[in-house]
């Protein structure tokens, strides 16, 4: 498991000035489509749960059975490059410390998003360190929406991960130098992070580290195959 | 003759329980003329749906077994099997789907894409079925077929669109837009048999052309002529039909169309699509097993020229005989003729041929490839293939899953006693998910089935049918033991007590089978066991695995290695090897850790929303593993893993919880180890079981 953990894309955080995302935050991850951000968020999220941390994954797209294909994939591929030897402990520790919450048809309001959080807590006693939230629509969703969020991390005392589109042809940036469509919720979110394809690989930039107001160059080369760290 | 099959449609009407399968079956007949009045599930005629034909059915408003009809549509002959909806019976979907060539999949416009639907859609996937989508009660209070649609798109993968949309919903739900016609329908007389054809309503037309950009955007994905006609503008109706038609006996495609089978809208229009986009017997490719090529795959020709290949894929025993279902592949059957039974070798005369409409049957005197009829008094198998004996073809079998839940009963006197093992013969027969064994030791019927309904209904049946009274003990779930470490065996079988003596030794090792079934290796080298002798090896292990020593549940996933051994030129024998294999089993199973296996089902509990905390807290108290939650609209699907044995009387427990609003169903998971704190709390309950049995 230990491999896993220290090629995680999560070791992007190493670079960061707390070392982690941490409870009552929102953290980004900003990609144009097609370059991986749901497959970096499960990355995300292998790295939560092999740490014995609970997590939800929120779909807002697609239903928990394709939500599931993913992370089989996802993890076939790790098994391959890593060369796992517990697997059923794996399907274990997965199956313990993963839910899925799948919002279809404009399902989702932040509302039900908490009571959702309450009858896990109150009626599996299942406590969720972290959420994952992929499909949000940044350009439809309004602010209150991440507002909304920002209050259920502190008030669950967790850490959620959003993914966010963005477009080649959109070139937007407000003055410290955050892209859209992040660019007006910068106030809102403690990490962003941008997932880039470049000829070497796939890179994990830190744009935004908590009050930090310095970041020196700090990324992480991934393998665009496997999506785990190289350096 | 091309033309006859050419306008055959052999389909297959699926959905989750409650859709309306019957229903909407009940009006095709009745507007193919097959029937001359409707009746209604559950009808207050008392009368039943013509396809419920058991009492049971009428009754309890399911269908329990699968029905076979036929009936005629605008110059098409059109075979339908009308399936249950209910999750125990899953066998009679199976059946049908194997050899239908299209499917309807009836989709509720209130409940959407449900459990059940997902099942069954995988069912279609499994045997590659094209099909169309039928979004039934848009009639309904809540109606939304445009939520639906998006769930066809979503939860089941399916390239849906629109072919139809409503005009009107819910209470004012009163005809549909044909888009490629662009004219709106109203079904019209006291039973919807008059189709009038009329303007699309104003207020609908702007939507009406939307969609139908969108069904051509998606058909000319199918066919460049389309694709060219959109762009110069010169889209013929043929050209539209044509490529739905291609999309969906490609299955890339799945027109939808809408109605109200109860209220009788709808239903002609999907009739039309049946015959349109819904695959002849000449569109569907078909493979056999060539026997005398080493199994190889070879495709069957939907020709009635050929050798005959046909597939006995249901049986039933009616009063007058076996009646046994055929589905003709290749070939043509008459009365006299001979047919041979692959499995057996076994040659038949054709006598009485028939055509099934329900339980009421038409003599035929031939069939053709691609038909399906029923043959009288063959004695057969479901699943067994029938040639002319030109070739040495089989079908490849239908999947069918292993029972999960058994129940003890006895006859409730000695008329009963004779009665109930008819009964079970028949039983057997019919439905290769129905077992039925006498336990050795409490001297019990055992009966085994797919869930508490299915085994529920064929008690009733033994009373109903054969007049076999039976009591019943509780539910029992079929627990499993697995080994979970290798252990090594070297065992000696020496008996000298007179006569000609027994000697047999074996040594090797048991261990976890990766495959997860029984495997023997024979690694014995230079003879030690004479080779005659490994077979009575491998023999006495197998007969191990019938009871394992932990709590006398059958034994899974287990590899037995034979490494060494050793022989007596006058005292070894297959019975001293047999004997030795069972004593080195029972010398070393309890040395590799066994451990209890139980049935976990896939659960899926769909209701209100508001009722989330409270459906989680039952999944939750009865050991479930919940995975995921669905929020759809006010709806919400929870999916869960939970254990058989805490599943009985869930029903009641459901619905009192919910005040009767949300339901679920459950289908066999997988096995998995019951946890340490169950263990002896089972070990004893079985002990005592035991103890008690044997007192009595």
């Amino acid at each position: 498991m230990k491999d896993f953990i220290s090629v995680s894309p999560l070791r992007i955080l190493e670079k960061s000035s707390r070392k982690e995302l941490g409870s009552g935050n929102l953290g980004v991850l900003i990609a144009r489509a097609g370059v991986g951000k749901t497959a970096c968020l499960i990355h995300i999220a292998f790295d939560k749960i092999f740490r014995k941390e609970r997590l939800v994954h929120i779909s807002l797209e697609e239903g928990p059975e394709k939500v599931m294909s993913f992370y089989d994939v996802i993890y076939r591929d790790l098994d391959q490059a890593l060369g796992f030897t517990d697997g059923d402990e794996h399907r274990m520790m997965i199956d313990r410390n993963r839910m899925i919450l799948a919002y279809l048809n404009q399902s989702f309001d932040v509302d039900r998003l908490r009571t959702n959080l309450m009858n896990l807590t109150e009626n599996l006693e299942f406590r969720p360190n972290a959420l994952i939230v992929d499909g949000l629509d940044f350009e439809k969703a309004e602010r209150i929406i991440f507002e909304g969020l920002r209050g259920i991390a502190g008030e669950f005392q967790l850490e959620i991960w959003l993914s966010a589109l963005s477009h080649r042809h959109v070139t937007q940036t407000n003055e410290r130098g955050i892209p859209y469509p992040c660019h007006k919720l910068d106030d809102l979110f403690s990490l962003i992070i941008q997932l880039q394809p470049e000829p070497t690989g796939v890179f994990l930039r830190l744009l935004k580290d908590h009050d930090n107001p310095t970041i020196s160059d700090a990324s992480v080369r991934l393998d665009p195959n496997t999506f785990l760290a190289l350096d | 003759m091309n033309d006859q099959i050419q306008n055959l449609r052999n389909i297959g009407i699926s959905a989750h329980i409650d859709s309306g399968k019957t229903t909407l079956t009940e009006r095709i007949l009745y507007y193919t003329k097959r029937i001359f009045a409707i009746h209604e599930v559950k009808g207050k005629d008392g009368v039943g749906a013509t396809m419920d034909t058991m009492e049971l059915e009428k009754e309890r408003g399911i269908t329990i077994a699968s029905a076979a009809t036929h009936c005629e549509w605008k110059g098409h002959r059109i075979n339908i099997i009308d399936t249950p909806g209910h999750v125990d019976f899953t066998i009679e979907v199976e059946r049908a789907l194997r050899v239908m060539d299209g499917g309807i999949l009836i989709l509720c416009a209130v409940g959407g894409v449900q459990s059940q639907s997902i099942a069954v859609d995988r069912q279609m996937n499994r045997y590659e079925v094209p099909r169309i989508a039928f979004i039934n009660k848009c009639d309904r209070s809540g109606a939304d077929p445009y939520r639906v649609l998006e769930q066809l798109r979503e939860k089941l993968n399916l390239n849906g669109v629109f072919v139809q949309i409503p005009i009107g919903l819910e209470g004012k739900f009163s005809g549909v837009v044909d888009l490629v016609l662009m004219k709106a329908f109203y079904f019209e007389g006291t039973s919807g048999e008059e189709v009038r054809e009329g303007a699309i309503p104003s207020d609908i037309i702007e939507e009406a052309k939307e969609r139908r950009e969108e069904l051509l955007d998606a058909a000319s994905m199918f066919s460049d002529d389309l694709m060219e006609a959109v762009l110069e503008d010169e889209v013929t109706e043929d050209l539209i039909y044509e490529a739905v038609r291609t999309g969906t006996v490609s299955r890339g495609l799945t027109p939808v169309f809408l109605g109200s089978a109860y209220k009788n809208i709808g239903v002609q229009s999907l009739l039309d699509g049946v015959n349109r986009y819904l695959p002849a017997p000449t569109d569907v490719k078909n493979n056999a097993i060539d026997l005398d090529q080493k199994g190889k795959e070879v495709p069957l020709e939907c020709n009635p020229d050929s050798p005959v290949v046909a597939l006995g894929f249901k049986l039933e025993v009616t009063p007058y005989g076996q009646l046994t279902y055929l589905r003709l592949y290749q070939g043509s059957i008459g009365k006299g003729d001979n047919l041979l039974i692959t499995r057996t070798r076994k040659k038949l005369k054709v006598g009485r041929l028939v055509r099934m409409h329900a339980d009421q049957m038409e003599d035929v005197t031939e069939a053709r490839a691609g038909d399906i009829v029923a043959l009288f008094g063959v004695d057969c198998y479901s699943g067994d293939t029938f040639t002319n004996g030109r070739l040495n073809y089989s079908m490849s079998s239908m999947f069918v899953p292993e029972p999960v839940i058994s129940l003890a009963i006895n006859p409730e006197d000695n008329k009963a006693q004779g009665n109930m093992s008819k009964a079970l013969n028949r039983f057997t027969r019919e439905d290769p998910t129905f077992r039925s064994h006498v336990d050795q030791e409490s001297g019990e019927t055992i009966i085994s089935g797919m869930g508490e309904l299915h085994l529920e209904v064929y008690v009733e049946r033994m009373k109903r049918e054969f007049d076999a009274a039976v009591n019943t003990g509780l539910p029992q779930v079929a627990y499993r033991e697995a080994i979970t470490k290798m252990a090594s065996f070297d065992y000696t079988h020496k008996k000298q007590t007179g006569g000609a003596g027994q000697f047999g030794r074996v040594a090797g090792f048991m261990e976890p089978s990766e495959s997860g079934a029984y495997e023997f290796v024979n690694h014995v080298k230079g003879g030690v066991i004479p080779i005659e002798f490994i077979p009575a090896v491998d023999k006495g292990f197998q007969t191990c695995l019938g009871k394992g020593q932990l709590i006398g549940f059958p034994v899974l996933g287990m590899k037995m290695v034979v490494n060494d051994g050793k022989s007596h030129s006058v005292d070894s024998s297959e019975r001293a090897f047999r004997a030795a294999a069972v004593g080195a089993f029972k010398q070393v199973y309890m040395k590799a850790k066994p451990v209890i296996l139980e049935p976990v089902m896939k659960v899926s509990v769909e209701g209100p929303s508001e009722f989330q905390g409270n459906v989680m807290a039952s999944i939750n108290q009865r050991r479930g593993l919940i995975t995921s939650s669905t929020e759809d609209g006010v709806f919400t699907t929870i999916e869960a893993e939970v254990p058989l044995a805490e599943m009985f009387g869930y029903a009641t427990t459901l619905r009192s919880l919910t005040q009767g609003k949300a339901e679920f169903t459950m289908e066999f998971s997988r096995y998995a180890k019951v946890p340490g704190s169950i263990v002896e709390e089972l070990k004893s309950e079985i002990q005592k079981k035991t103890k008690g049995e044997g007192k009595s």
